[in-house]
């Protein structure tokens, strides 16, 4: 019975064929079996690509073909009947014996069709690879196998260079950051690094041999296929060193963005190509942060008055406003990503560079919050000043800083105007205060020449005119006196400026005596009593002190009522260390509602018959007390005297 | 040459008043009239003219050498300072009593006049009792009590 086909199916006798193999007249049956078979199977094996030998369960050879002979270097006569182990030495005959733990039908049916690798021996000796294809062949000499013997050497050595180069080049990819694959021209994957397994989350064996679209399904492998318009080398050379953001995908189907790099490799197999692959999605996502951040900051940015940019690390431009656009005359693509020195030249990117002494952070830090005027550039070159605030603003990217810019052209110029005018101002004092000594001065050139020769007229000629010109010349005569007395006391007032001395450790006690004698007249014919308790050293310039007390004491003695005046002067030292004088009186007094008046120019509370006086005296008190930092004022009731009071810095201790 | 303490030789009194205000010689002359009659005043209104009396030039050939020079400070033409340094510096002249009277009482005109070697500095006083009382002084000390230097 013999099978009509090819069956796999593992014959079931086998007690029968070793019967049949131990009986000689069988044997010769076996053998007319077998060149009846050999007929009907020749065609069939003479037309495999492969060398095929048949074999029986004793392990020898019943058939074979020319490829056979071919391979093994024997002619079809030396190899028939021959033991199978002559040219597969080992783990071909093994494969088709029974053990104890499975049938022969068992063992070769684990082998069928699997490619077994094994070595293969020639007739002169030499020895190369094959793989080993075993399938059942049902005879009636029992079940026969058949073997498909393929020399793989060449594919051995494609496998060795292939290792070899990849032993070579392993060391590169593994040293590269970036996922690393070699693609052959049949778009699979021959090479890859770690990386690229982490990266897509296979293992290398998993990738090796597969199709490169596996993991870049787009874009990757049509780029390195020739088109009618150019070859494969040229469609790979248009790719070599140019970036292409693609689309990745791993192995449990997720997706991520990818930049590629591509460069050939030559290699036995033909030009490779090496994809470097690099996972951009933390730069996809700092990028839409940042555009995120954009859409965040911009409506805050834009509704800031001042003009704004966005700094990185680098001194580089990140976002900006339209006010920053119109200051400096740029428009937003022509600022965003320049350097920042490009629009402030000096001045702020320097602070933001960490030095010996601070790093980053901390010379930001130092900037925060406070103004800093530098100058800033349009665009056509021209500068302006500004005034510049910063504040850090935390990113992906790290630490931003964001800058208020502020054009202060306008508060300069304000500044300078202020500047000018205080100057003018002072100018203009200084010119008054000139003004008022030159002229007080100059005025008692003509006066004294009015008032000399009213005195000279009056002495020579009183009584001798008629009484209208006596009375006349009396009142030229006190006309000029007074006119004398005014300018003698504007003058004074004005030298309280012009003709101070440094205030120097004085006794106030001393200038009290000075005053005094001054006033020695006044007070023997009012016949006023001056006392003072202990006066302190104080800061002053001595003479100026002394037409104080002079001015007070004089005061104190002429504004009296009848009897006997009374002045007595005294000194507290108050808890900031500044010395209050009393001028204390017991005289007219003044009513509370001139109190402010009577510092003034030329303010007089008394009718000219009553009390002779200019109204300065107490303006130059004023002026005197307010160049030595101090103060005066005045307590009275009318009727009750009056006290003046006036603060004056002690000395510094020397201790 | 003095005035003798018993006024024995009564010769004049030459003084040259250098002043260029007439409000303020007329005032000097009546002063001095009043305290001595023996006096001649000369009076040059400005420091041109002061000089060429001095030096006895042009019109002034005939001048007499003063005792004494009352000079203002305030002049046109060469103020008062310029005429105290030529008269300083002016070995005829250098012996000759000059004393400043001006109306200012600046510190840097007095410091600045002695400097010159002004013989003595004064201020006009503003009340006409006190100008005569002035000018009756200089009578009684520059004219009276000094030693004047010979003539010549």
């Amino acid at each position: 019975m013999l099978p009509e086909e090819n069956a796999l199916m593992p014959v079931r006798a086998p007690s029968l064929v070793a019967e049949a193999i131990n009986d000689l007249s069988v044997r010769e049956d076996a053998k007319k079996n077998l060149a009846q078979m050999e007929g009907k199977y020749r065609g069939l094996l003479e037309a495999a690509p492969d060398a095929m030998v048949v074999v029986n369960e004793d392990g020898e050879i019943v058939l074979l073909n020319l490829q056979a002979e071919k391979q093994f270097g024997y002619r079809r006569d030396e190899l028939l009947g021959q033991k199978v182990t002559n040219i597969i030495p080992e783990g071909f005959a093994e494969r088709l014996i029974a053990d104890d733990l499975r049938s022969a039908e068992d063992a070769l049916t684990q082998q069928i069709g699997a490619g077994i690798e094994l070595t293969a021996l020639r007739k002169d000796g030499s020895e190369f690879p094959i793989e080993l294809m075993l399938s059942p062949l049902e005879s009636a000499e029992g079940i026969l196998v058949t073997a498909a013997i393929r020399n793989i050497s060449v594919r051995r050595k494609a496998d060795e260079h292939l290792a070899q180069m990849e032993g070579r080049y392993r060391g590169l990819l593994e040293a590269a950051p970036d996922a690393m694959v070699v693609v052959n021209k049949g778009g699979e994957i021959v090479l890859l690094n770690v990386q690229a397994e982490k990266q897509f989350g296979y293992r290398r064996d998993e990738l090796l041999g597969q199709k490169v679209t596996n993991i870049i399904p787009v874009g990757f492998a049509e780029r390195l296929i020739a088109d009618d318009l150019r070859s494969a080398e040229d469609a790979l050379a248009q790719q070599i060193g140019t970036g292409i953001e693609l689309t990745a995908l791993r192995k449990d189907g997720s997706e991520f963005p990818i930049e590629l790099m591509l460069s050939p490799l030559e290699s036995a197999e033909g030009t490779l190509v090496t994809a470097a692959i690099r996972d951009i999605s933390v730069r996809r996502k700092a990028d839409e942060h940042l555009a995120q951040m954009e859409g965040r900051y911009r409506g805050l940015l834009e509704a800031a008055p001042d003009a704004m940019v966005v700094v990185n690390q680098a001194g580089e431009i990140v976002l900006l406003n339209v006010q920053a656009e119109k200051q400096f005359e740029y428009s937003r693509d022509e600022l965003i990503g320049q350097k920042v020195k490009n629009i402030i030249p000096e001045g702020f990117a320097e602070r933001l560079v960490a030095d010996g002494l601070r790093s980053a952070e901390e010379a930001l830090a130092q900037q925060i919050g406070t103004g800093i005027e530098l100058h800033g550039r349009r665009k056509n070159g021209s500068e302006f000043p500004i005034e510049l605030m910063l504040s850090p603003l935390e990113s992906v990217e790290g630490t931003l800083v964001t800058a208020a810019i502020r054009d202060i052209t306008t508060r300069k110029r304000a500044e300078s105007h202020l500047l000018q005018k205080v100057e003018e101002l002072n100018r203009s004092n200084e010119e008054l205060q000139q003004f008022a000594n030159i002229a007080s001065h100059d005025l008692q050139e003509p006066l004294r020449m009015v008032a000399s020769y009213t005195q000279l007229l009056s002495r020579r000629y009183k009584g001798k005119l008629d009484s209208d010109a006596d009375e006349f010349i009396a009142f030229a005569v006190d006309g000029a006196s007074r006119m004398q007395r005014l300018i003698h006391d504007l003058l004074a007032y004005s030298r309280v400026g012009t003709k101070g001395k440094d205030l120097l450790d004085t006794s106030s006690e001393d200038a009290l005596q000075l005053a005094l004698l001054n006033l020695r007249g006044a007070i023997e014919d009012s016949g006023a009593l001056v006392s003072h308790d202990p006066l302190p050293m104080v800061r002053a310039d001595e003479m100026q002190l002394t037409q104080l007390f002079q001015n007070l004491v004089g005061n104190a003695i002429k504004y009296q009522k009848p009897g006997i005046p009374k002045v007595h002067v005294s000194a507290i030292i108050d808890d900031e260390k500044k010395w209050n004088f009393s001028v204390r009186d017991n005289g007219l007094g003044i009513d509370p509602q001139y109190f402010e008046k009577i510092f003034g120019m030329f303010q007089r509370l008394h009718k000219r018959e009553e009390f002779a006086g200019t109204g300065i005296g107490l303006a130059i008190c004023k002026k005197i007390v307010e160049r030595h930092g101090g103060k005066i004022s005045v307590e009275s009731l009318p009727g009750e005297g009056a006290t003046f009071r006036f603060t004056l810095a002690g000395i510094e201790r020397k201790s | 040459m003095k005035s003798d303490e018993n006024g024995k030789e009564s010769r004049r009194i030459e003084v040259l008043l250098v002043e260029d205000s007439p409000g303020d010689v007329r005032l000097t002359q009546e002063a001095f009239r009043e305290a001595n009659g023996a006096i001649q005043l000369n009076v040059t209104t400005d420091g041109i003219e002061a000089m060429a009396f001095l030096r006895k030039q042009g019109d002034h050939a005939d001048a007499p050498r003063p005792d004494i020079i009352l000079l203002d400070l305030n002049l046109p033409k060469m103020d008062g300072r310029e005429v105290l340094a030529q008269i300083k510096n002016d070995d005829n002249l250098k012996t000759i009593p000059t004393v400043i009277l001006t109306t200012s009482d600046a510190e840097a005109d007095i410091i600045k006049s002695y400097q010159l070697k002004a013989n003595c500095y004064l201020s006009k006083p503003v009340q006409l009792a006190a100008f005569e009382t002035l000018v009756k002084s200089i009578n009684d000390f520059w004219l009276t009590k000094v030693h004047l230097p010979p003539h010549g």
